[in-house]
This record gives structure tokens, sequence and C-alpha cells, in this order.
């Protein structure tokens, strides 16, 4: 059971701590997002990465339509990672849609998690008035068009020979493995699954304390949506950060990486 | 935090005149999207000026389906990649047309930090676009028919498995089917069996009865032959004893006398025994003839009644008739009054000394077409039980009566068969000990 658990979710464990800090993906990328950042926590921590089912170098002939699409089930393979692995206090990292995915995780095992740090996190990307989630549906129908185009574009494209690049070494790492699901049905599946969610009635069950780490200029996810959710969990932190765009963590590695470092490190030092 | 941002304006990268007008775009922006440099030809493609992209954010160049698209899989891919070729955007020109465009971009690390920087170049595709177009939709209807074709597949299985299912039924019917004709076929024997069976036995009736029929004309035909034997000898037995009586052969004595007397008797009493059976034998027989006519029964009650006034007489009976006249009935004079006597002698036989007979006669009783004639008395009754069974030959009621009221038991059986003989009847009512009422039922004489 464990070793397909590990497989079908492309485990990655790494770090010289014994405390977990799990970083999950975000819509549209895998593990490989937070390059940029987990090595910065590899000397404390106990580093696991995966990849969703659909995403990365995930298991494909695991990917159960009913399942994924809805966010509960990627919650339970969060939680079945964690249970494969005896995860306990871990520190879960999320980025935008795997922030509600942490807040199902900790609803359902809150003992399993000591503190969730939740990167451009929204319960909600619809708007629903009074509610400003930031998108309207066809918004969502701009997106999918442009994923279905890139994947007839891509489908030849991606491909591994045509992922070297000799000329940047400091690339070459993974340049070798496949970057974004090249499955577009699932990459469909994925895309609603995440932008038609409602989890704005989860967040104030969750009692595990939480970060909030919200971008300046956010399209993807506005000051006011992470605002909210600082509102509905208790004992939430928010964060204003400096860095623009929705993905800090690979946009503004630095920033990002103290700002976590801030919120973990032990309250008994001023 | 380490790194500083870029100021939201910088200055102006100089462009190289060759790649200002090269024939596609290019433009150039940071980690943060901030537009550090765009060709001419790209600001031309979508309308704006140099102060309008340069120093903005590059989603503002787009619709937001694209930013979305730009912030999680463009950028991420641009970022840890380093490059990204081919991606198909949807831009926004100025005056907020739909602009599609190819972009090839390559990361490089920007001067002096771990920022990069991303040269970016554009070509505007219009044809090509159109194409793609039709690709994707082809392929999202091929998708589709393929989902359909899926659908129907397992509609098909499911149909099949209904028809197995169906078909399986049908065989288990059809085997019952079977069975109940197995069962059927042998409760046809059964009944065939019976059938025969029953007209075997029916034939076997039809014999049976053919034989007693054959039997009973055969008792007929005896019977008169044996009665018309015997009364040839009765009456030689009759004309001896008269020459004796009259002395013919000699002086009778007061004893021969007496004897003679007996031997008449017995011989009258045996003679009426054989004229009855012979009668009897007669009628059963069919040869019988009635010579039918219109009579008016107080003529007959009448012509009747004086025959058995010495009986009356000697038992001091009282006897009475109530008969209306011109009550007509079609019948055999003779046989009606040989009834009526026979059932007269019967009333006064069986009626104690001092008791009454009388006779009453009517004519379409419950209207009804028959005329009746009935004998009464104040005799000894018959049981109910054995009601039924005077009219049988040789049947009287009381054993223990037979011989004091001696008779062939043969008048009632021939007196019915008479009546009946004329499309009439002769029915019995009683009281046990307080009398009997016998009924002679005669066809009504119509117009006649």
């Amino acid at each position: 059971m464990t070793p397909d658990i590990i497989r079908r979710n492309n485990v990655r464990i790494s770090g010289r701590g014994s405390q977990p800090m799990m970083f999950a993906h975000g819509f549209g990328c895998d593990q490989n997002m937070w390059r940029l950042v987990a090595p910065a926590f590899e000397q404390d921590y106990k580093i696991v990465l995966f990849d969703y089912v659909g995403s990365g170098r995930s298991d494909l002939d695991s990917y159960d339509a009913a399942r994924y699409s809805d966010l509960r089930g990627y919650a339970q393979d969060v939680l079945e990672i964690c249970r494969a692995l005896d995860l306990q206090n871990v520190i879960f990292v999320s980025h935008s849609v795997s922030s509600m995915v942490a807040v199902l995780a900790a609803i359902e095992e809150p003992e399993r998690f000591e503190r969730l740090v939740l990167i451009g996190p929204s319960p909600r990307y619809i708007n629903d008035p009074p509610y400003v989630g930031g998108f309207e549906r066809e918004d969502i129908d701009g997106l999918l068009e442009m994923m279905d185009k890139n994947y007839v574009g891509w489908a030849n494209f991606l491909g591994p020979a045509i992922m070297k690049n000799d000329a940047r070494p400091e690339l070459a790492a993974e340049l070798t493995e496949s970057f974004c699901s090249t499955d577009p049905v699932i990459a469909r599946r994925f895309a609603e699954a995440t932008f038609f969610a409602d989890n704005r009635n989860d967040l104030r069950n969750v009692s595990v304390p939480a970060l909030i780490l919200q971008c300046s200029d956010d399209l993807i996810a506005p000051d006011a949506v992470g605002e909210f959710v600082h509102r509905e969990m208790q004992g939430s932190t928010f964060r204003k950060m400096a860095a623009t765009g929705h993905c800090p963590h690979m946009s503004h590695p630095e920033e990002t990486i103290e700002a976590m470092k801030e919120y973990l490190q032990p309250t008994d030092v001023g | 935090m380490s790194g500083e941002p870029l100021p939201l304006n910088p200055e102006p990268l100089a462009v190289d005149p060759i790649l200002d007008n090269a024939p596609c775009g290019f433009l150039t922006f940071g980690d943060d999207g901030v537009v550090q440099l765009a060709n001419a030809t790209f600001l031309e493609m979508l309308g704006y000026g140099s102060d309008e992209v340069v120093g903005h954010h590059i989603e503002r160049l787009m619709p937001v389906g694209s930013r979305i698209f730009y912030q999680t899989h463009w950028f991420p891919l641009l970022r840890l990649h380093g490059e990204a070729e081919e991606i198909f955007l949807m831009l926004r020109g100025k005056s907020g047309e739909q602009v599609g465009v190819l972009v090839n971009a390559s990361a490089r690390a920007a001067a002096g930090g771990s920022r990069r920087v991303y040269d970016c170049v554009f070509m505007h595709v219009r044809e090509r676009q159109k194409y793609e177009q039709e690709l994707l939709s082809a392929r999202k209807k091929a998708d589709l028919a393929n989902l359909e074709l899926e659908r129907q597949a397992v509609e098909l299985r499911d149909a099949n498995g209904k028809l197995e299912a169906q078909a399986l039924e049908l065989e288990m019917q059809q085997q019952q089917l079977e069975e109940q004709a197995v069962v059927l076929e042998e409760t046809s024997e059964e009944l065939r069996v019976i059938n025969e069976d029953l007209l075997a036995r029916t034939e076997e009736a039809e014999q049976l009865r053919d034989t007693a029929e054959a039997a009973n004309r055969a008792k007929s035909t005896f019977l008169a032959i044996m009665s018309h034997e015997l009364r040839t000898p009765l009456n030689a037995i009759a004309g001896y004893v008269q020459l004796m009586e009259m002395g013919i052969h000699g002086p009778v004595t007061a004893a021969q006398e007496e004897a003679l007397s007996r031997i008449s008797r017995s011989q009258r009493h045996l003679l009426r025994l054989i004229n009855d059976v012979l009668d009897l034998a007669r009628i059963e027989s069919g040869r019988v003839e009635y010579l039918l006519e219109a009579v008016d029964v107080a003529e007959m009650v009448t012509a009747v009644s004086p025959m058995i006034e010495p009986q009356l007489a000697k038992k001091h009976i009282t006897f009475t008739t109530s008969v209306p006249k011109g009550v007509m009935v079609r019948v055999d004079r003779e046989k009606v009054q040989q009834i009526l006597l026979n059932l007269l002698g019967n009333s006064v036989k069986f009626t104690p000394d001092g008791g009454t007979v009388s006779v009453h006669a009517a004519s379409h009783p419950d209207g009804s077409n028959f005329a009746l004639i009935s004998v009464e008395d104040t005799g000894i009754g018959i049981p109910p039980h054995k009601l039924g069974g005077v009219f049988e030959a040789f049947v009287q009621v009381d054993d223990g009566h037979n011989r004091a009221n001696e008779g062939s038991g043969l008048g009632l059986a021939i007196s019915r068969d008479l009546a009946r003989g004329m499309g009439g009847d002769l029915t019995a009512e009683s009281v046990l000990g307080k009398g009997s009422t016998f009924t002679v039922h005669l066809p009504i004489a119509n117009g006649d």
C-alpha cells in the first residue's frame, strides 16, 4: 500500500531535519515549482514533495475522474501520503488551490498538522456578490480555451529531447523531467475542480494555525480574498508581500523564504 | 529581504533599430511581470504607445483568461524550464480587440542578482489560428464522438446482456412449456383412456338395456302364452263343476255340493288372477289398442257404480259421488271404467265396515288440460314410504293383509299402465289409518 501511494504521487523526501515540511503545488504545475524555496529548509526539516495524480510524474493510471473532480479527492491524497509516511506535526506549505486542499485535510485530521503556510489562497474564484472572487465563469472559459490551444501546440513539443538546454546548466536538473501535465482532459478537470470550488464555509472549521501570504497585485487571489480568508480562519496570520503576481515562491523566492522562516521561528524569541 | 524591486517605470532600454523594426514583436519582462522593453513591431501589433507598455505589468496586455494562464502555466514554465516555445496567447489590443499570438520566450539572468528577465518573440497568428481552431474543434468533435462511441458500446453491452438474459428466460419458459406439454399429453392420454372406458361402459349399458328389454319382452310373451294356456283348462274345470252341480252325473250330496262350490270359487279366483296377468302382459308388451273418443266423466262413473253396490251393502259402506256433468275426456271408455272399477274395488276392500267411499271429479285443475277423477276412502291407508310402490306389479302394501284381502296385486299396475296408455296418469295420496285417495288424470276432449 505504502509503495503504491509513494509511486502514485511521485513522493520525494529530502532534508536533514525530523519535522516534516510538506509542499503542495498549485494548478498548472508540479512539485518542481518549489525548487527555489524548498532547499532553504532542508537543513532543519524533512522535506516532502509530491505531485497530485494527473500532474508531473504522478501515476496517470491511478487517475480516477470521480475522485479528482472534487478537491476532497486531492485532500485524501495528502492524508494518505501523511499516513503512509507516518508524518506528524507537519508544516504544510501550499500554493494557490492547494491552500484549500490544506484546509480540507486540516479539518479532517487537525492533529497531524502543526502549521499551514497558505500562499495566495482563495476559497472561491468566481464572484458571488457581494463576495468578490475575482472571476466570472466566462473568464475561466478563456483559460480553458488557452489550455486547449496550447495542448494542441504542445502535443509534440514537451518531449524530453526538447527539454535539453545545455546553455543553461543551472536549470538542467529539471529539464529531464516533464513539467506540466500533458493530459489535456485531466488538466481541464483539475481546472474545473479548482476554479469552480467553493470552500468559504470550510475556513472557519480549521483549528490549525496558518500563515497567509498575500502577494501584491495578485490577479488570481486579490487582497480582498486573502483578507477574507484571514478573517474566517481563527488564529491565522496575514502577511502582505512586496512580491507581485501569484507565484512569489518562483518570482520572489527570497521574500517567500524569509516570510516563512519568520513565521516558523519559535515564538519565545522576541 | 534581498534584491530590489524594479521601479514601476524604469528608464526605457535602448532598442536596436534592426530589432525595433524586425518582422516580429519583441518584448522583455522581469520576474515581477513588469515589461522592460518592447519593440515597435510589438507595439504596432497591439496599437499601444511605448509608454503604455514599458514599465507596466505584462498582464495588462492580456484578457483575464490569458492572465490566469500566464500565472498558472506560462510564467512557471518560463521560470523553471527556462524557455517556452510556441505558446499560444490571446492578447488584448488597445482598442480592446483580441490578438492571437504565438510566443517563443527564454529566460536569462538579470544583471546582478537571482532575478531573471524573459525575452519574448511574438508572431501574429491569423490564418494559422483559423486552422488551429479547425483542428481543435475537429479534435473536440472526435473526442466527443469517441465518448459517444464508448457510451454506445456500454449501452450495446448492456443491451446484449439484457438480450442474453431474456434469451435465457425464454429458454427456461420454453423448457417449462415443454414440460407442461408432456404433462398435458399424459393427461390427454389418461382422458382418452377414461373416454374409451366410458364408451365401452355406455355400450355395455346399452347392451344390458337391450338384453333387459329383450328379457322383458320375452317375459311378457311368455306370460301371455302361459295365461292363455292356463285359461283353457280352467274353463274346462268350470264347465265340469257346473255339469256336476246340475246333477247331470247323478245326485249331489250336501257335502259334495259344498266341495263343488269351493272348487268353483277357487277356479274363479284363479281365472281372475290369470286374466290380470294376461292384461298386464298385454299392456306391457304394447299389444293393447285404445279406442279413443270423447266421453262424459259422469256417465262413466254412473255406469260403474252399480257394479260395486253388493260389496258396499255387505260392508255397510257409505258411497257418495260428486261429479259435475259435461266434463268430457278423450279416452277409451272401457279402459277408464276398468280403472274406476279397480279403484272402487280396492277402496271397498281396504275400508272397514261402516266406512265411506266417495268419488269426485274436476276439470282443468290448476289450469292444466286434464280432468281428475278421485276415489277416496276411509280405509287403512298406506305408509308414505310404500306409497310409491303400490303401482308396481305383484306388490301389496302390507303382507299382513294379503290373506284377508286377496287379489292378484296387479290391479293398480294395470290401471296406471292403462291411464298412461291414454295420455293420462294415476296417482295416490294416503294418510296411514285415515284413508287413501287415488286420482285418475285424463286428457280433456277439446271440441270433439
